[in-house]
């Protein structure tokens, strides 16, 4: 609804760097919310970037999906390549693996601290700079979970209004990548 | 001929399968005619709800009413659909439909009879419902000698008639245990409860007065609902109200989905998360539930083009003998109160917030069992809220996504100890003070999350009055700080807990036990967003055989705050036999003197803790809501304490250094994900893993080929593999 598109980029920027006042935040978050939000934060986010690549969409506050010439990839905001949206990140990043209980306990303290034996803290870092990307608590010989697998060509065409260039089909590949790994 | 409930409802539901529209209304043209007309209707249906619920807290006798607030009141059409709903604990918006429903489909109308007046109860949680400790009372509205529409109050009970402690029982496990259920029985009429029934009340629970002044409140809420809804069906005819009510959820329907396409993003999304049930040393007599078993929940959400959302369970454990299954009523509420607190917040959250969501539940399943009708049902909220605390963290990535990180918002699943025994009044009866308000919620991605008073279950989450809490269970309150410990670390934190601690005074033969909201324990919920970390493991302990009788007349002082988790201070300045029961404990016995004390841990923190600001961890400093080791060992900040300006100061060159060490040593310890790939595959090869693990790995399994396949693909096992089950 027009009358709530009323933040301009650098409200959104004060929103994003947390510099809003909290009642300011609130009143945000009581309006309509404004159509052209994602625009404004794609731009900001374009902006803090040192590479070229256009951003499709912002994952987390490090990782993007970007479109490369000939596909679509997940990049760092150091600079950093994943590969292909379509195969979980994870993959392609650094993990360390806290699942004793000495290795636990610089996280965790005493009687706050998880069971060793079930469970597994798993940090993915960033190649590039070390950015902690992903913590993930999860029962022993659980697969790095896949968190998100946006249909991308859905939401610029659909949902956007103005479709993507190249269509590229919505499914996971990661298993693709598991198979390459096995041979 | 005037069409019957059964028919009407039947009717609804083909005109929506046929039309994706509720009730077919395929161009809703009443309310948008005249939209002042249509808020005031609204206003005034909202408005005789929340004066109805505010009428209850003043009848009711029960903390849990008047203090904690666990009631709301929803209005339904005829066929039992929600139109508008109270404040306070709405995830009963749409199983309080479902209840109505159920009657009308097995014949209440003809063989029980409805007619105005007429009063109704239910809590048969195998049909609708949460928990059973949450009791529905029913009132139909009727215009002319027809039933125009229903009118449904819900609060939760302190006693139910259970085993002990009367209110969601731990040790539980056969539906006889569980308390007196209600399923529809009529239980008065002319405005009036029938006197064999508050009889039956009256022999059946320990705190029969509680429960009959929160029946009367309900009643009175009930009949100003009523009252008020007849007025407006007097001023604006029956069929511009009936029409319009049924505009209402299909506008709110239509809303969903457009709040859903403008915050979201379409594509698949996924989470996992485990439960804990430790029933092996539960004095049960059903002799198959003594077993300690994990179960698995990977659940993925997927967003269609539309909009739509289908929230997929597929790999989820087996059902079991305890009370912590869930069913898919208490699934569909907890999504309720999930979203009200996030995408339908408006107050217009009704029947249509929910259609555009599917829930596949696969039958055999935690989330599932089929028959739940032997089930005990106690804590069915116990993998409820678990489930959506961690759903909320994949909805606010969506969030993300679209730039509105003012939005984001999650929780975690709270505990508090509870007790039935003989209270200060030489009574015997159960003990429960509700403080599972005291944990804090997750980050957003612009603040941190608030300490505390966040709880999936209620978006009015209160932990009470102490001193009302002492007047009703004989305890004394020993502690109101925050617990530095317990935040999810990140560049945003969660919110802080409040550790409960409360010395016991003044009862005698007291039994402890556990209010249950939730499963996780040994294994931490996966809370954490883009690099932020889960917070800590509940902490509970039990001090048994304390000193304190001789340190209070020695004027020394109690235990008032947790303190470092590696060396609490409850074991430092008490002498006592302490025992760290689990989650879900077996029955303890309590004494005067004894003290008991739960510390949630919190949800989960948002973005790289290296990335925290200064400043931020400063003011934390300053208010006592961080260490100076915290500080230096998860956010790579050097601080110190001023002594003359009595404040900290942060050396940000030393932090700089500091940071830039970490993010090195990061670098230097990881592996490739593939070197942890290779060791992982050989570890399942070798059938490397806890029993439970193992256990829990073939439950899923079994119910699940697609599981099982993807599994075995991801580690790249051979097609025969199977986890082995001691």
């Amino acid at each position: 609804m027009a009358e709530y598109d009323i933040y301009d980029v650098e409200d959104i920027r004060k929103l994003v760097d947390g510099e809003l006042p909290w009642r300011t935040v609130q009143q945000m978050m009581k309006n309509g919310k404004d159509r052209d939000r994602f625009d404004k934060w794609v731009t900001i986010l374009q902006e803090r970037v040192s590479w070229k690549e256009k951003i499709l969409l912002p994952l987390t506050p490090a990782l993007f999906i970007v479109q490369k010439p000939r596909e679509r990839v997940v990049k760092c905001r150091c600079g950093q390549e994943f590969g292909d949206y379509r195969v979980n990140w994870k993959l392609s990043a650094l993990i360390h693996v806290r699942d004793t209980d000495e290795k636990l306990s610089q996280v965790y303290r005493g009687y706050e601290k998880p069971d060793p034996a079930w469970m597994q803290l798993r940090e993915y870092y960033c190649p590039g700079c070390g950015s902690q990307l992903e913590v993930e608590a999860v029962p022993r010989g659980c697969p790095p979970d896949f968190e998100f697998l946006p249909d991308l060509d859905t939401f610029y065409r659909e949902w956007l209004g103005r479709p993507l260039p190249e269509s590229c089909e919505f499914a996971d590949r990661t298993l693709q990548r598991i198979g390459e790994w096995a041979e | 001929m005037k069409k019957t409930l059964k028919e009407k409802l039947a009717e609804s539901r083909q005109a929506y399968a046929a039309t994706g529209c509720y009730a077919g209304i395929t161009e809703p043209r009443l309310l948008r005619s005249d939209p002042i007309a249509a808020e005031l209707f609204h206003s005034r249906l909202l408005a005789a709800l929340i004066a109805g619920r505010e009428t209850t807290k003043m009848i009711s006798g029960s903390p849990y009413v008047r203090e904690v607030a666990e009631l709301a009141i929803g209005l339904y059409t005829p066929e039992g659909h929600n139109i508008a709903q109270s404040t306070g604990i709405q995830a009963h918006s749409r199983p309080m439909g479902e209840a109505i429903q159920w009657m009308i489909e097995h014949d209440w109308e003809e063989k029980v009879g409805i007619a105005p007046g007429d009063l109704f109860w239910f809590n048969e949680c195998s049909v609708a419902g949460m928990h059973p400790a949450d009791v529905y009372d029913i009132l139909p509205v009727f215009r002319e000698g027809e039933l125009v529409a229903w009118v449904c109050t819900v609060i939760m009970e302190m006693d139910i008639g259970a085993v002990s402690p009367g209110c969601m029982p731990v040790p539980n496990v056969e539906r006889a245990t569980d308390g007196v259920r209600f399923a529809g029985e009529k239980v008065g009429s002319h405005d009036q409860l029938r006197h064999d029934i508050v009889t039956k009340c009256e022999m059946s629970f320990d705190m029969a007065d509680m429960f009959l002044l929160d029946r009367k409140g309900a009643i009175a809420a009930n009949l100003h609902v009523r009252r008020e809804v007849e007025k407006l069906i007097g001023e604006c005819g029956l069929e511009w109200f009936r029409t319009a009510t049924c505009e209402l959820i299909e506008e709110e329907r239509r809303n969903q989905l457009a709040r859903l396409r403008q915050r979201t993003v379409p594509g698949r999304y996924r989470n996992v998360i485990s439960f804990e049930y430790y029933m092996a040393q539960q004095p049960t007599s059903w002799l198959p539930a003594k077993r300690d078993v994990i179960r698995l929940a990977p659940m993925e959400t997927r967003i269609d083009a539309s909009g739509r959302v289908v929230l997929d369970f597929e790999g989820a454990g087996e059902w079991g003998w305890h009370s912590f299954n869930a069913t898919p009523s208490g699934m569909w509420g907890c999504l309720a109160i999930g979203i009200v607190q996030t995408l339908s917040w408006d107050g217009r959250a009704n029947l249509g917030s929910l259609l555009p969501f599917e829930l596949e539940l696969p039958r055999g399943t935690v989330f599932n069992p089929g028959d739940t009708r032997p089930l005990a049902q106690a804590n069915t909220w116990a993998t409820t809220i678990e489930t959506f605390s961690a759903w909320m963290a994949t909805l606010s990535q969506t969030y993300f996504m679209r730039g509105f990180r003012e939005e984001m918002l999650g929780f975690r699943s709270a505990y508090s100890i509870a007790m039935v025994g003989y209270d200060q009044y030489g009574q015997r009866r159960p003990l429960l003070a509700a403080c599972t308000g005291t944990i804090g919620s997750a980050a957003s991605a612009v603040r941190d999350g608030l300490d505390p008073g966040a709880l999936l279950p209620t978006p009015e989450v209160d932990r009470g009055n102490a001193e009302i809490w002492e007047a009703f269970v004989p305890h004394l309150d020993l502690s109101h700080r925050l617990d530095p410990y317990s935040a999810g670390a990140g560049r945003y934190r969660s919110g802080l807990c409040m550790p409960i601690m409360n010395l016991i005074h003044g009862g005698r033969e007291i039994v402890g036990s556990a209010l249950v909201s939730g499963g996780t324990y040994g294994i931490l919920p996966n809370l954490g967003l883009s690099g932020g970390y889960p917070g800590g493991k509940l902490i509970r302990a039990v001090l048994h055989d304390t000193n304190v009788a001789q340190l209070i007349a020695e004027r020394r002082p109690l235990v008032h705050e947790l303190g470092s988790p590696a060396d609490p201070d409850y074991a430092r300045l008490i002498e006592a036999r302490i025992s760290h029961p689990h989650h879900v404990p077996e029955p303890f016995a309590l004494a005067n003197g004894d003290i008991t004390i739960d510390a949630h841990g919190a949800p989960g923190g948002f973005g790289d803790p290296l990335e925290r600001e200064l400043e931020a961890i400063c003011r934390d400093l300053d208010n006592g809501l961080i260490t100076a080791e915290i500080a230096a060992r998860l956010y790579g900040a050097e601080a110190r304490f001023d002594t003359r300006m009595q404040s900290w100061q942060i050396d940000e060159d030393a932090s700089a250094r500091r940071r830039r060490e970490k993010r090195a040593e990061r670098l230097a310890r990881a592996v490739p994900a593939r070197e942890f790939w290779v060791g992982r595959s050989r570890q399942l090869a070798a059938r490397e893993f806890d029993p439970l693990i193992s256990e829990m790995y073939a439950s899923s399994m079994k119910l699940s080929e697609s599981f099982a396949q993807e599994f075995r693909d991801f580690w790249a096992l051979p097609a025969s593999w199977q986890p082995e089950v001691p």
